[in-house]
């Protein structure tokens, strides 16, 4: 097990869209498994594997109090069941302090193999529901932020920055 | 992505609504699901709504129809209006956030109610102000059983009380005496660049203008310094124990007490005991970081039986289990804690611990019985009352120290308030048993 580094806006290798995984391997398992890990550590309720620079589509989320509703998605994909929009005031690990509200479909499908490659479906709605899209659009190299104004979008961005160089 | 920090601070607030627990209990595991940069928002909003709940709950109350049943929901609606009322957040935005947490917290359906009640709040301000301003638990920002309580116990002095309690308390050090002397760590502090001033009734006492984590006090790790409020520094003083003597801190923990008696004079016995193993790993802590040691007993002290030798105490110091009301600025979720009923179950409770401890004490010895409490009922009255059933107890409480004037003196024992001089509320009756 190993935490990983979790990259931060405005970093650019945010933005490369993750390739499928083809074959479920066990070096998959050990990722799934360390980003649980920096997931809980950061602490967090849901990360892409592009968060922690691995290009794969993978995604892991856990919106329980006390992490026991651990979920990993490899290769998801989303069905909108419900067109309904649902806001909610988002907030990311890689951009972190802020929050902002986005508006997404309220209930979705999710069809995605398991850490043993075997596929499934589930149903989400409200906050499981905002994560899991938000998550997947780490994988399109999409993040939160693209949703509210640029003013605001810029204003986090130079604020992020400052304190990156402050930790430089 | 993270976690809501508003759904955290609403649920610490709705399980202090519930009496689930204390801040300092709830809020560290709180702190742990929320990103570090919003855990001094975190805190603040939990200590803030704490503070002013008494007058939140009537606002809320004049926009209610009735109660919530959910306490998530009262807890999200105080939250809401403590921001709207007490924080520079602007109203917009505290208004949209808060009806988030209720999503993240899975209260779709309270979303309506709350954003109504939020806009309500904002639209009807200052008419709501106006109307709750001859209310006296709106006025004194206390529960009114409280309010009700430190007015009749302290007439002229009440507002000045209120007005403390809703401050935020200083950071004051304890000097370990043994190691340093109190000019010598000033002179360390400066250096640091912190400022600072010597207390003017504890003699190794000093007050930070501006509080700060231990970590950059110096030599905090090593034991040159606690953190402990003046009036508790205190205690070490009055009960004054003589070299090599046998002394026992019957209610110890978290061992601030336990630790200044043995700077003060390292040559004693020091039994140290408290009922909570897990408060007890905390005293510990404390010994070992001021390089002390003490023996250490889990157990009652009111049941002497389990744990006693058989050999009586020179000296003891029981800082009995009490309503905290003397410490409300430092715990201002003892307005949410408390009920009435509470006062009279902690007074039988304290002349319990008082008879028992009794027993321990030689003859000749003194007992220094101690409360963070501001209401008579639990101090003086029951002092008072032990003297009257017990022969061989007197008080010798001084009224003076090193000279000076401390406190308000009571039919027994001094009683020390918050807005006197800087320190927190206190009791303290020294009594003597005859020889």
């Amino acid at each position: 097990m190993a935490k990983l580094e979790i990259l931060e806006f405005p970093d650019p290798r945010l933005r490369e869209i993750a390739k499928p995984v083809a074959k479920v391997t066990d070096a998959h398992r050990q990722l799934l498994e360390d980003m649980f890990e920096t997931m809980y550590a950061a602490p967090g309720i849901g990360l892409a594997a592009t968060q922690v620079n691995v290009h794969e589509r993978i995604v892991v989320v856990d919106i329980s109090e006390d992490n026991s509703e651990p979920l990993a998605f490899i290769n998801p994909e989303i069905e909108v069941l419900e067109e309904e929009i649902h806001q909610y005031d988002e907030g990311c690990l890689s951009v972190p302090g802020f929050y902002e509200t986005v508006e997404r479909p309220r209930k979705v499908r999710i069809k995605a193999l398991d850490r043993n490659g075997e596929p499934f479906a589930i149903e989400a709605e409200g906050l499981l529901a905002v994560c899991i899209q938000h998550e997947v659009d780490h994988l399109d190299g999409k993040l939160f932020v693209d949703y509210i104004s640029p003013l605001k979008r810029n204003r986090i961005r130079s604020k992020l920055e400052k304190s990156q160089r402050r930790r430089a | 992505m993270s976690r809501d920090v508003r759904a955290e601070a609403a649920r610490v607030v709705a399980a202090l609504l519930e009496a689930q627990g204390s801040l300092a209990r709830l809020l560290p595991k709180a702190e742990d699901k929320v990103e570090e940069r919003d855990r001094p928002l975190l805190r603040e909003l939990c200590y803030g709504c704490a503070r002013t709940a008494p007058r939140l709950q009537l606002i809320a109350a004049k926009l209610l129809r009735k109660t919530p049943s959910d306490s998530l929901v009262s807890a999200l609606i105080l939250l809401g209006l403590y921001q709207l009322e007490y924080t520079r957040i602007p109203d917009h935005a505290a208004i949209s956030a808060t009806v988030n947490a209720a999503r993240s917290l899975k209260l779709d359906r309270a979303t309506g109610l709350i954003n109504g009640v939020l806009r309500n709040a904002l639209r009807e301000s200052e008419h709501l102000q106006r109307k709750l301003s001859g209310n006296p638990q709106f006025s004194s920002v206390h529960p009114a059983w409280l309010q009700q309580a430190i007015k009749a116990a302290w007439p002229t002095q009440a507002s000045e009380i209120f007005r403390a309690n809703n401050t935020n308390p200083p950071m004051t050090l304890r000097v370990n005496s043994a190691r340093i002397s109190r000019e010598d760590y000033l002179q360390q502090l400066d250096e640091t660049g912190l400022s600072a001033e010597a207390c003017a009734l504890s003699p190794v006492g000093i007050t930070l203008l501006e509080a700060v984590p231990v970590g950059i006090l110096p030599g905090f790790a090593e034991g040159l310094v606690s953190v402990q409020d003046e009036s508790a520094q205190l205690a070490a003083q009055l009960l004054a124990p003589r070299e090599g003597e046998r002394v026992l801190d019957a209610c110890a923990a978290p061992g601030g007490k336990s630790c200044h008696l043995l700077e003060q004079q390292p040559s004693i016995e020091l039994s140290a005991l408290d009922i909570e193993e897990e408060r007890l790993d905390r005293v510990q802590e404390n010994l070992e970081r001021c390089g002390l040691s003490a023996q250490l007993i889990c157990a009652d002290a009111a049941a002497a039986d389990a744990w006693w030798d058989g050999q009586q105490y020179d000296r003891i110091l029981l800082d009995a289990p009490c309503s905290a009301t003397g410490v409300i600025r430092r715990n201002p979720d003892i307005k949410l804690l408390r009920r009435a009923e509470d006062i009279a179950e902690l007074a039988k409770l304290q002349a319990e611990i008082l008879r028992a401890t009794w027993a321990l004490l030689k003859p000749g010895g003194s007992l220094l019985y101690a409360t963070c409490s501001v209401l008579p009922a639990e101090n003086s009255e029951v002092v008072a009352a032990f003297i009257a059933e017990i022969k061989d107890a007197s008080d010798n409480t001084p009224e003076l120290l090193h000279g000076k004037s401390w406190g308000e003196k009571q039919v027994a024992g001094m009683q020390l308030l918050p807005h006197n001089g800087g320190g927190d509320g206190f009791y303290y009756a020294l009594l003597n048993k005859a020889e």
